[in-house]
């Protein structure tokens, strides 16, 4: 019976463990657990921000050399060569346990610990990836190594070159040649903006971790607040309470004064607070300050009209009007919704009555005010 | 504070006033001698056309038909301004929308003549152009159920028409927005009554009144305020108009007399001729406009239909013309055809055959 159901695991495609190295590696159950048949640990893969790899994954994957597929073998894992042609964990220990050997597909000498696992579904762009990695590695100058832009920008029209020739494979020793003179040549400045890669992404990684503790200690500040707020109360309740117990003061008396205490003491603690809150946005605002645009002045736009602004002037404590009662005496603002000022219409209204006033009426026939086309047709046809 | 550099004292060139930027001021602008030119030419145009149809249909039928003169067909656009009004009171409108709506309805027929579009019609498609212009719209099904004897159709057929007479100029500059200005600042005069209501309706009053007479389209809307608040109270008015009055005399500005003289015309404008005219005497008009209105414009009239024929022929024509010079300019190599010709701008271009 034992037996049977052994058999019928493994019939059904149930890890089979090997040598149980990762029966003992438990992971968290939210991280995707690659199903893997093969003892060997695959390393390498595109890597996101946080240091994992996510695997490309699809129900109709099938291995090319084997032709098995997830239907026959549900733990089926495609790992990709360095010839970038797939391949499953089953045949990769088939082909390649006893050391190095071509590949079935392009006969390219391959070895086993070169497999990664797939990160994106289009090959090209896995290998782009990869090689664009491996450049980035070495071609690492920046704009202020470069006298002028000019120069900057031949650099990187050298680099995507290089990097174009690799992925279409044009030149393959030409280029290889020119990566290994560049090496030679800059090998102080690569080492060089390597460290300062490394001491960037260390100062990131300190201020994080800045950011993080302040975060806790205030955190933990705050909870020590209110734990002595609670005392406090506590204490004052009970002070209360001893002193209606012994003094023969009028008791409304005693329950005041002690208020007040409390509140004293409440609002020097809030003061305090402050300081520690201060703090923490000076820290931001100085972290703010070195990518701050500088603010350019407002200019309103102009125009070369006059808006009879000598003409009149708005009084200041407004007017007595009985057109815009209703608007000013709406104190829910339902009237104002859109943002309608009644110093504005008044403006308007203000403007208009002065608008002109001055302008002499046209007199006489010229110029004619009209003019009628060739047919005498002033009337429209239809509409 | 931000410091904002002041503009420069002494520009170049002096600056305009604002309303002189408007469409009111550049198109919609005539002295009283211009209006009533452009309104017999308008007649006499319109008379030769239908004279022209009439005779084409049926020879020496147009001799017993007796036209429309201008004061006539100007009595009748009246009405239909009075008939706005009423409107707007039985759909609680706001002040300016009847404005707005009269303007639209007085500067149509300086465009087009009441024999060729009738008012009632053209009367509707302008109010119900104006809610929309100024920002009061109402539902076409809202607006055409309260009106008895109205299709949608009716308001909707001529709105591209009106719209297109009035040069899509829709803005309008009001009178009665200018008394609402004058009532508030008589509050800076020394001696302003307390009470500045009463003034301001009687003013009002009058401010409608000169709507039904044609100061809008020669008169500046402060200058009608100006003389609708002298008929209300004419103390306050003078006052009010002193403190206003430049300091230094310009040529080509009124000064203070001749604005007084203008505000006498507008005022006497306004009581001779601001008022409703009389039903019996416009019922007369429509009763020979039925008869002499042009018989193109009648929807099923032989002259209609042939018209109607002449335009498709000519709007084929005009397709057949177009596609040639397209292929042809394909041939040349040049699929977006030779460099365009400039037309040249006439009054309002109607010469637009494809949104019908």
């Amino acid at each position: 019976m034992a037996n049977r159901a052994k058999v019928g695991g493994w019939l059904q495609g149930k890890t089979v463990r090997k040598g149980g190295v990762s029966s003992t590696n438990h992971t968290r159950p939210s991280t995707p657990q690659i199903q893997s048949t093969s003892s060997t640990v695959f390393g390498g893969g595109v890597k996101d921000a946080s240091g994992r790899t996510s695997e490309y994954f699809s129900m109709d994957d099938q291995c090319p050399v084997c032709k098995s597929d997830r239907y026959l073998n549900p733990k089926l894992r495609l790992l990709v060569s360095s010839c970038y042609h797939k391949m499953c964990e089953s045949c990769i220990d088939r082909l390649f346990t006893l050391g190095p050997a071509p590949c079935p597909i392009c006969n390219k000498v391959l070895r086993k610990l070169a497999f990664t696992p797939q990160t994106f579904e289009d090959l090209g762009v896995e290998k782009e990836v990869a090689i664009r990695r491996r450049i980035a590695k070495e071609f690492n100058k920046r704009r202020d190594d470069f006298p002028d832009l000019r120069s900057y920008n031949d650099y990187l029209e050298e680099v995507e070159d290089i990097t174009f020739n690799l992925i279409y494979e044009i030149d393959i020793a030409k280029t290889e040649a020119r990566i290994n003179a560049y090496r030679a040549e800059n090998a102080a400045l690569i080492e060089l903006n390597v460290q300062r890669e490394e001491a960037y992404a260390q100062a990131l990684k300190e201020h994080e971790e800045a950011e993080r503790r302040e975060r806790e200690m205030r955190a933990m500040e705050l909870r020590r607040e209110e734990e002595e707020e609670r005392e406090e109360r506590e204490k004052g309740r009970r002070e209360i309470i001893d002193k209606l117990e012994t003094s023969d003061k009028n008791a409304a008396k005693v329950v005041a004064k002690s208020r007040a205490n409390a509140l004293k003491r409440s609002s020097a603690r809030s003061a305090s607070t402050t300081v520690l809150q201060s703090n923490a946005k000076l820290l931001r605002s100085r972290a703010a300050q070195s990518t701050a645009i500088p603010d350019a002045p407002h200019v309103p736009l102009q125009d070369d009209w006059y808006a009879y602004e000598d003409k009149y002037d708005m009084r200041t404590g407004g007017y007595h009007d009985f057109m815009s009662e209703a608007v000013r005496k709406d104190r829910e603002g339902i009237m104002r919704g859109g943002g309608y000022r009644v110093e504005e219409a008044w403006e308007r209204a203000l403007r208009s009555a002065v608008a002109a006033l001055d302008l002499p009426p046209l007199s006489g026939l010229d110029p004619p005010a009209f003019s009628i086309d060739a047919e005498g047709d002033i009337v429209m046809a239809s509409a | 504070m931000l410091t904002v550099e002041p503009a420069p004292s002494a520009s170049p060139t002096p600056k305009r006033p604002i309303y002189e930027s408007s469409t009111q001021f550049r198109n919609w602008r005539f002295s009283p001698e211009q209006l009533s030119q452009l309104r017999s030419t308008l007649n006499a145009s319109a008379v030769a056309v239908i004279r022209n149809t009439l005779e084409n249909e049926k020879p020496g039928s147009s001799s017993v038909v007796s036209f429309l003169t201008v004061e006539e067909e100007h009595l009748l656009v009246k009405l239909y301004v009075t008939k706005i009004t009423q409107l707007c009171g039985l759909f609680r409108f706001p002040e300016e929308v009847e404005a707005t709506a009269i303007t639209y309805l007085k500067r149509f027929y300086l465009k087009n003549t009441v024999m060729d579009w009738h008012p009632k019609n053209v009367m509707l498609t302008a109010l119900f152009l104006a809610t929309k212009t100024t920002n009061n719209p109402i539902s076409l099904e809202a607006y055409t159920t309260h009106i008895p004897k109205t299709a949608p159709s009716d308001v909707l057929d001529l709105e591209f028409l009106v719209a297109q007479s009035l040069g899509f100029e829709f803005a309008v500059w009001h009178s009665h927005r200018a008394l609402w200005g004058m009532i508030l600042d008589m509050q800076n005069i020394p001696d302003c009554p307390s009470d500045t209501k009463p003034i301001y309706e009687s003013a009002l009053a009058h401010v409608r009144a000169s709507r039904l007479t044609d100061a809008e389209l020669v008169y500046t809307p402060s200058q009608i305020a100006l003389a609708a608040l002298s008929l209300a109270a004419p103390e306050v008015a003078s006052q009010w108009s002193l403190s206003k009055s430049p300091s230094e005399p310009s040529s080509s500005l009124l000064s203070s007399e001749t604005l007084h003289a203008v505000v006498e015309t507008i005022k006497s404008l306004i009581t001779s001729a601001g008022h409703p005219p009389h039903v019996e005497a416009v019922r007369e008009v429509d009763r020979r406009l039925k008869l002499c209105k042009n018989p193109e414009k009648i929807v099923g009239s032989h002259a209609y239909l042939a018209k109607k024929a002449e335009e498709e022929k000519k709007a084929e024509a005009k397709r057949n013309k177009k596609a040639s010079e397209t292929s042809q300019a394909m041939k040349d190599g040049d699929p977006f055809g030779n460099e365009l010709i400039k037309a040249p701008i006439g009054l309002v271009d109607y010469d637009d055959e494809d949104d019908d």
